[in-house]
Formats: C-alpha cells, sequence, structure tokens
C-alpha cells in the first residue's frame, strides 16, 4: 500500500445550473498529495474551493476533470467509507434527533452491535463535552455544541483518516483548545487527518503540512516548518516570567548582540504568509505552485 | 347483485411483468449508454460499465441492519413533522361526519357508513402517503444532512429502501389505528334494524364454458344481437349447454354446512311473444368429469330474473342426491353422496340447460356462483384494508422514488396524477381496447380521427372520404393507440386495491379477485421503483441546486 492517503491529481470543478450551463469554477486542475500519519491543513480565502475539495473526495460531489484516490479508492467507493470520519463545514446532522439518538444512529450505520454502539457514545459524548446535553434534540443545541456533536458523529467509527471542514468555527477558545488537542491526539494514534480552516493559529498549532489555495488554485504548498524558516527570527516562548527574570534574558540576549524584540504571546506568521499569498496572487493572477518547485519561492518577491 | 371479481392470471400477469420490467431495462440501459457517451466521449462505454457493475452490487449487498436504521430515522423524521396528526383530524372528521349521514341508501343502510369510512380512510392516508414520502428526502438533501449519512459506509440503495420502509410503517400505523377507530364506528352508528347488513358473503366463481347446439365444445353460443356481449346464449330444447366448474372449494366448510348453495342471475331471452310472467326454465345436472357421473337434478327451475325475493334465484343442492339417470317412468332411482360422489376432489362441475322450446338463456360466467357460509363482516374489513394497504405502500414507492429526483411539489404532482390515472386510466383504455378488438374500430375514431370529425362537424358513424388524408389520419390513430396500450402497461392499475364496493355491498373479499393481485401489482412496481430510485440517487450530487 503506497502512503499516499489521498491522491489529487488535475482535479477541476465547474459548477453548473440547471440548464448545464457553467456557473463558477471552483476547482483548477489542482493536484496534491496527503501522506499517511500527517495533520494536513488546506487553507484559503473563502469560496477558494476546500469545501468543493473535500466534497469531491467523498463522491459527494462528482468532477469535471481528474481524478481522485482516497485510501486507494476512488471517491464512490462505498466501502472505503468504513475507514473515514467526516465533519461537514456546518454539521448537517438530523435535528429532531437528540445526542445519544444521533450517534447510535451513525452507530448503525457502521453495523456496529448494540454494546460497541453505547460504549463509543459514551465516550465521545464525553470528549466532545456534551455530558449535559446528550438527551437534548439538537434543533435546540448552539452552533458551538452541535460542532461538537458534529465531531463526535465523525469519529464514531474509529476511523483511519478524518476530515474536517473548519473544525474550529464557532468553537469557545477552550472548545478550540480541546479540538486541537483532539487532532494532536488523532496524529498520535497515527490516523491522518485534512482539515480546512481560516484560523491559521490553528492550524499553525496542529498542521504538519498545509496547502493554500487561492480561487481554485493551488498556490503554496509545503510543510510549515519549511514554509516559516526563512524567518530570521527566533521565539521563546517560557512559563509566566516575572520583571526581574525578563531584564535578565534581555541582558543575556545582549550579551550576545540580540534585543528582545517583545514578550507577548506569539503571533502567527502563519497568518502573513497567508496574507502575503492572497495579495500576490491577486496581484498575479495565473500563477500557481508546479510541482517541483521550491514552495517558498513563491513567497519569496 | 354480486359483485364479480375480475379474473386474474397469475402466470399471464407474470409474464406481462416480465415483458414490461425487461422492455423498461432494455430502454434505461439504452437512454443510459448514450447518457455516458456523450458525457464521457470515449470513455462513455467504460464508465457505464462500471456503473451498471456498482448498482448491481449496492442492489444485492443491501444492508438489513443499515436499512432498518435508515427506516427509523424515516419514521422519527416523519413524527416530528406531526405526520401523525392526520389521524387526530380523520377522527375529528367522524365526530362530525355522522350527523350528515342518516337514512340515505333506505335498501341498504349500512352501506353509507361502511363507505364513508373506507372511503375517508382512503383519500386521508394517500395524501398523507403522498405528502410525506414526496417531500422528505428532498429537505434531507436541501439541509444536507443526507451528506452526512452517505459519506459513512451506506449504499443509496439502502436510502431508497430505508425510506420506503420508514414511511410505510408511518402509514400503516396511522391505517391500523383509523381503521379500528372506523370499525367501531360502523358498528355504532349504523342502525339496529341494519345490523344483519354488516356480514361478509362468500361468493365462490366459477371458470364457464359451453357446448354447442349440437353438443360440440364451443367458445360461445348463440348470439342475440347485443351489442355487448357480455351474456352469451344457452337455446332451449337443443344440446346446447352452459358448463361451471368450480375449483379449490373449501370442501370441509361445505361439508359442515351439509348442503351447497348456487345462486344465479341468469337472462332470460324470449324469441316469441308471451306472457312476461311465464317463466323461462333451466336444469341443472352435476358432473364428475373424473368417474363419469352425471347427476340430473330431479327438479327444473324458474329464472326468476325479476323477481324482488332474492332467494328466488337461489338453488340448495342437498348433501344426499337422490335422482333417476333417465326420464324413464321405470328408471331406478339413485342415491350418490354430493362430496363423496359428485365432487372431484374439491371442485364441482355444474352444467345448466335451457328447457323451454325456442327461448334462450343468457349466461355468463358470472351468473352463477357458490355461496359459501358467511363470514363475520370484519373479515370482509380487514381485507378491504390490507388492500388499500398495500395500495398506500405503492403509493410510499412511487412518491419516494419521484423524490429521488424530483423536488417536493414536482415529485407531488408527478405520483398525484398517476394515482388519479391509475384509477381512470386502465377502464379508458379497457374500452377503447375492447372496442377495437370486439368490433375492429373505436367509435369515432383515434384522437386525429376525432379532431377531424370534431372540426368538420361530421357524425360519429358516417365513413371517412376514401382518399391519404383519411390514411394518414388512420395510421396516426393507430400509433396513438399503441402508444396508449404501452402506457397502460406501465401505469399501475390502482382499481384492484379499492375493494370498498365488496365490503360495502356486503360480500367477502376475494383473494385471487382483488388481495393476491393488490400484493403482486406491488412487489412487481417496487421491484423496478426501487432500480430507478437507486440510479436517480446514485447518479446525482447531492447538490441541491
Ligand atoms: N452548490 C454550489 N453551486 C454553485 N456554486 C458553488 C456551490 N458550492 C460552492 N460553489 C462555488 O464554488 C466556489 C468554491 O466554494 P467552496 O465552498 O469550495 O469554498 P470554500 O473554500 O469552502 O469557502 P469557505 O471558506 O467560505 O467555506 C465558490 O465560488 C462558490 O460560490
Ligand atoms: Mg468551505
Amino acid at each position: 500500500m503506497s502512503d499516499s492517503v489521498i491522491e489529487i491529481r488535475n482535479l477541476s470543478k465547474v459548477y453548473r445550473d440547471f440548464w448545464g450551463r457553467a456557473k463558477v469554477r471552483a476547482l483548477n486542475s489542482l493536484s496534491l498529495d496527503v501522506k499517511r500519519g500527517e495533520v494536513f491543513g488546506l487553507l484559503g480565502p473563502n469560496g477558494s474551493g476546500k469545501t468543493t475539495t473535500l466534497k469531491l473526495l467523498l463522491g459527494l460531489l462528482f468532477p469535471t476533470e481528474g481524478q481522485v484516490r482516497i485510501l486507494g479508492e476512488p471517491a464512490h467507493d462505498v466501502e472505503k467509507n468504513e475507514r473515514i470520519g467526516y465533519l461537514p463545514e456546518e454539521s448537517y446532522l438530523y435535528r429532531f434527533l437528540n445526542a445519544d439518538e444521533t450517534l447510535d444512529f451513525y452507530g448503525k450505520l457502521f453495523k456496529m452491535t448494540k454494546a460497541e454502539r453505547r460504549e463509543r457514545r459514551d465516550a465521545l459524548i464525553k470528549r466532545v463535552g456534551l455530558e449535559h446535553a446528550r438527551r437534548r434534540q439538537l434543533k435546540e443545541y448552539s452552533k458551538g455544541m452541535t460542532r461538537r456533536i458534529g465531531l463526535a458523529q465523525a469519529l464514531i467509527n474509529d476511523p483511519e483518516l478524518v476530515l474536517l471542514d473548519e473544525p474550529t468555527s464557532g468553537l469557545d477558545p477552550l472548545g478550540t483548545a480541546d479540538m486541537k488537542e483532539m487532532i494532536r491526539e488523532l496524529k498520535n494514534e497515527g490516523k491522518t487527518v485534512v482539515m480546512c480552516s481560516h484560523l491559521l493559529a490553528d492550524v499553525q498549532d496542529v498542521c504538519d503540512r498545509i496547502a493554500i489555495l487561492f480561487r481554485g488554485e493551488l498556490k503554496v504548498i509545503g510543510s510549515v516548518q519549511e514554509l516559516l524558516e526563512a524567518k530570521e527570527e527566533t521565539q521563546l516562548v517560557t512559563s509566566s516570567l516575572d520583571d526581574a527574570t525578563i531584564r535578565e534574558v534581555e541582558s543575556v540576549l545582549e550579551k550576545h548582540g540580540a534585543n528582545l524584540k517583545s514578550f507577548s504571546h506569539p503571533t502567527s506568521t502563519l497568518e502573513e504568509l497567508f496574507l502575503r499569498t492572497v495579495k500576490e496572487s491577486e496581484a498575479r493572477p495565473g500563477r500557481r505552485f508546479e510541482p517541483g518547485e521550491r514552495p517558498s519561492a513563491t513567497t519569496e518577491s | 347483485m354480486a359483485v364479480e371479481p375480475p379474473t386474474f392470471q397469475l402466470g399471464l400477469a407474470l409474464l406481462y411483468w416480465l415483458a414490461a420490467f425487461t422492455s423498461c431495462c432494455v430502454m434505461g440501459l439504452l437512454v443510459g449508454f448514450v447518457a455516458s457517451l456523450a458525457s464521457y466521449g470515449r470513455n462513455g462505454p467504460r464508465v457505464f460499465r462500471s456503473t451498471l457493475a456498482r448498482g448491481f452490487q449496492d442492489l444485492v449487498k443491501v444492508s438489513w441492519q443499515r436499512c432498518q436504521a435508515l427506516a427509523s430515522l424515516t419514521f422519527k423524521e416523519a413524527t416530528s413533522r406531526k405526520a401523525f396528526l392526520i389521524g387526530f383530524l380523520f377522527i375529528l372528521l367522524f365526530m362530525f361526519g355522522g350527523w350528515f349521514l342518516s337514512e340515505s341508501n333506505v335498501e341498504k343502510p349500512a352501506m353509507p357508513y361502511i363507505t364513508f369510512v373506507m372511503s375517508a380512510i382512503y383519500f386521508l392516508l394517500n395524501i398523507m402517503a403522498l405528502l410525506i414520502a414526496c417531500w422528505g428526502l428532498p429537505a434531507d438533501i436541501k439541509a444536507r444532512s443526507l451528506h452526512t449519512v452517505v459519506t459513512k459506509p451506506v449504499r443509496r440503495s439502502e436510502i431508497v429502501l430505508g425510506r420506503m420502509m420508514g414511511y410505510s410503517a408511518v402509514v400503516l400505523i396511522v391505517l391500523a389505528v383509523t381503521s379500528i377507530f372506523g370499525y367501531f364506528w360502523i358498528q355504532r352508528q349504523v342502525p339496529e334494524r341494519a345490523k344483519d347488513q354488516l356480514i361478509a358473503r362468500v361468493p365462490v366463481y366459477g371458470e364457464i364454458r359451453f357446448l354447442s347446439r349440437s353438443g360440440q365444445p364451443a367458445k360461445s353460443l348463440t348470439n342475440v344481437g347485443d351489442l355487448w356481449d357480455y351474456r352469451t346464449y344457452v337455446e332451449g330444447l337443443t344440446q346446447a349447454r352452459a358448463i361451471w366448474e368450480f375449483d379449490s372449494l373449501n370442501v370441509s366448510e361445505l361439508r359442515k354446512q351439509g348442503y351447497v348453495r348456487l345462486e344465479q342471475s341468469f337472462e332470460a331471452f324470449r324469441t316469441f311473444k308471451g306472457d312476461v310472467s311465464d317463466q323461462v326454465r333451466y336444469r341443472i345436472t352435476l358432473l364428475n368429469p373424473e368417474s363419469g357421473l352425471r347427476v340430473p337434478m330431479p327438479e327444473s327451475y324458474d329464472v326468476n330474473e325479476f323477481s324482488e325475493d332474492p332467494e328466488a334465484s337461489v338453488v340448495i343442492i342437498p348433501e344426499e342426491l337422490t335422482y333417476v339417470e333417465s326420464y324413464d317412468v321405470d328408471a331406478e332411482e339413485k342415491t350418490v353422496n354430493l362430496f363423496d360422489d359428485v365432487f372431484d376432489g374439491n371442485s364441482l362441475t355444474v352444467e345448466i340447460a335451457c328447457i323451454e322450446n325456442e327461448q334462450y338463456l343468457g349466461v355468463a360466467r358470472g351468473d352463477l356462483f357458490i355461496r359459501m357460509p358467511d363470514r363475520p363482516f370484519y373479515v370482509s374489513y380487514i381485507k378491504s384494508i390490507a388492500g388499500l394497504g398495500m395500495m398506500l405502500i405503492l403509493v410510499v414507492g412511487l412518491g419516494t422514488t419521484a423524490s429521488c429526483f424530483l423536488k417536493g411539489p414536482v415529485s407531488t404532482f408527478l405520483t398525484g396524477s398517476l394515482i388519479v390515472l391509475g384509477n381512470i386510466f386502465y377502464e379508458f383504455v379497457k374500452d377503447i381496447y375492447s372496442q377495437k378488438v370486439v368490433q375492429g374500430r373505436v367509435l369515432g375514431g383515434g384522437m386525429f380521427e376525432s379532431m377531424y370529425r370534431l372540426v368538420t362537424q361530421m357524425n360519429m358513424q358516417s365513413p371517412l372520404p376514401d382518399n391519404v388524408g383519411t390514411d394518414i389520419i388512420k395510421f396516426l390513430d393507430e400509433r396513438v393507440f399503441n402508444l396508449l396500450f404501452v402506457v397502460n402497461a406501465v401505469i399501475p392499475n390502482f382499481t384492484y386495491f379499492n375493494t370498498n364496493q365488496y365490503t360495502a355491498n356486503g360480500f367477502d373479499v376475494p383473494w385471487m379477485g382483488a388481495l393476491v393481485p393488490s400484493f403482486l401489482i406491488t412487489i412487481g412496481y417496487l421491484i423496478p421503483l426501487i432500480i430507478l430510485g437507486y440510479f436517480s440517487l446514485q447518479l446525482r450530487e447531492l447538490e441541491s441546486k
């Protein structure tokens, strides 16, 4: 088995209206691979084709051109879904079910036994922190709660590949931290995670590799480290320091000819990369990432 | 009066189904192939083949557990959409409905109550089935909750099946509740003096064949010039005979009763004017084709076609039969047992002769039947409800399938039209067909001919001018007729399902005449519907446009 969990080749998608007239070219000749065991971030401004890519991977949409393989199978294969978990952009769940019923229902779709379902359900509800609301219908849920149950649903089958479409949208800071923790746990368990997001801090924290899409085209791809290492800066993150210690650190730095620029929380440098990529792409449409090209080349200018 | 069930020939029906199914499949395959060529070009055949292979797998490898899960989801969905309120609506209708029904039918006081209950259930539940089945899936697609389902290892065939099962369960539960309510309502409302009409009479019809006036087997007998040749005529004092064979009789039930009760509704046709009150008489002979035994009944019987008394047309055949083989004075009397000697297994053969010189006896298949012991009213009621239940399942099937590729309103309209057509179209086409076959032409012609006649104000009888125009009109009409017959073969014949007439008139609902056909029709349509629904769902993007 190859170590690519997802292979996308020249994937294009044109949305058409009822009469078959082309409306939007949402994806244009996208090619990328996701390796087994990595956390892959799909970035891009609104409408850049992230969700479209995921839907094509899952066979919810049919490609206009190109192919995808996911877990070595074509997108329309049903049986591969046994090993996939998917959290849609908004948790599209049945509003008349409560949390227990929801997880039970999806468990049944995986042909789990009653005992398995109960065990899995209880563990997941605990994991996403919904124990207090497990008997309430989803239509009464807040956005963040819906998100949590959505994530639980995506993990019901203990999937080996998890596709998360904006997992942290609508979550409170605590929830966001939980989510990131969970993604890390999944990675530690050897699972592959693909996530879309705008929240670059999150992506930077958890992703091994990222791709940035702009208007359906791939602009940047590479490992987070690689993409950001060009920076002539070093960030120190320590446990909370008192003023005296900070002065001491300053003096040590001075001795080595460096000066302390800031001692606040780390800024998300990925944000800079992202903004730069988007601006550049807007200024010079048509240029895009070609395989073989060094990823940072696009970012240098 | 008896409600004669239409004949339903199982083998023939199966053959028809196979033919229709195969041709639909072939057409579907052709359309699919052309479509795949059009959209995938050179890759078309490959895509077509793999789609078919996948479809086959998805239809064969259906998981019962997943279907059940989806069905119970559907059930909960319908509950959350307050589908069960229909039941309350029904009960409300009844609290007031009774006021308007009093004594509208003098002859059969119980009938309006039964008819009211059954038609109320019929309409309400049909509408309910139509609405829930047609709107569910499109709503699911629109809310994208289906996205979360299809990204699980769920086959789309399971979605179609699960939906159909869930809706059927909803509809059947409402049906059960309303019909139990309706049953007690009937029992309460029907006036005391008419309670004896709440009964299920059980006529058993046989197959009819004929002997000509010279005693040879014949397809039919004398035609007395009726346009509508429902009956054929047995000529008096010739060797012409009408022979009924009653099969699959429940002999033990008859033995317990101790006799066989025949009822007839023959017509007398008089060739010379006489006194109308002078009866035309007929004679009955019982045959056992296996042993060759012939038992002429000692008496002859009057046709009594104008009698008001229902018992005037009844012939009771006792278990102990004493008869003489010929009408010689010194012929020896013999005694046989009806069930042991005359019955051939569980079938009875009855031969009818007219014994009035130059008079005729009009007979048709439904003119002679065996009345089995009556059954309680609820037997017929439950069977009618069961027939209705099968219709509802079919409606659910049609609606669900339509909603796999159409939006709610459109699929409601389509399914609704099919139900209406299925109720009237069949009779309409049958009429045209019988005119064509029996008379060789349809009065007033087909679509184009009648348009021509309408425009030129030509009357229906006068022949068309002999020219090329007429030939073209005839040619086109022929195609339209063929199209009608094809459409007729495809649209479900809903008339089978509506067995209210039996129940309301105090008859049992016959198995072969109504329930078995309903069941087979339902199954026969569900199979292609599931296939069609599956492919429509499989081949579309689940993105609401
Ligand atoms: N069902 C649809 N019909 C027509 N166009 C669509 C449809 N879905 C998406 N699009 C278009 O495709 C493009 C890409 O949309 P997509 O949802 O993939 O973006 P996205 O990257 O997920 O954006 P966001 O960050 O807002 O979620 C957009 O221009 C959008 O308008
Ligand atoms: Mg999106």
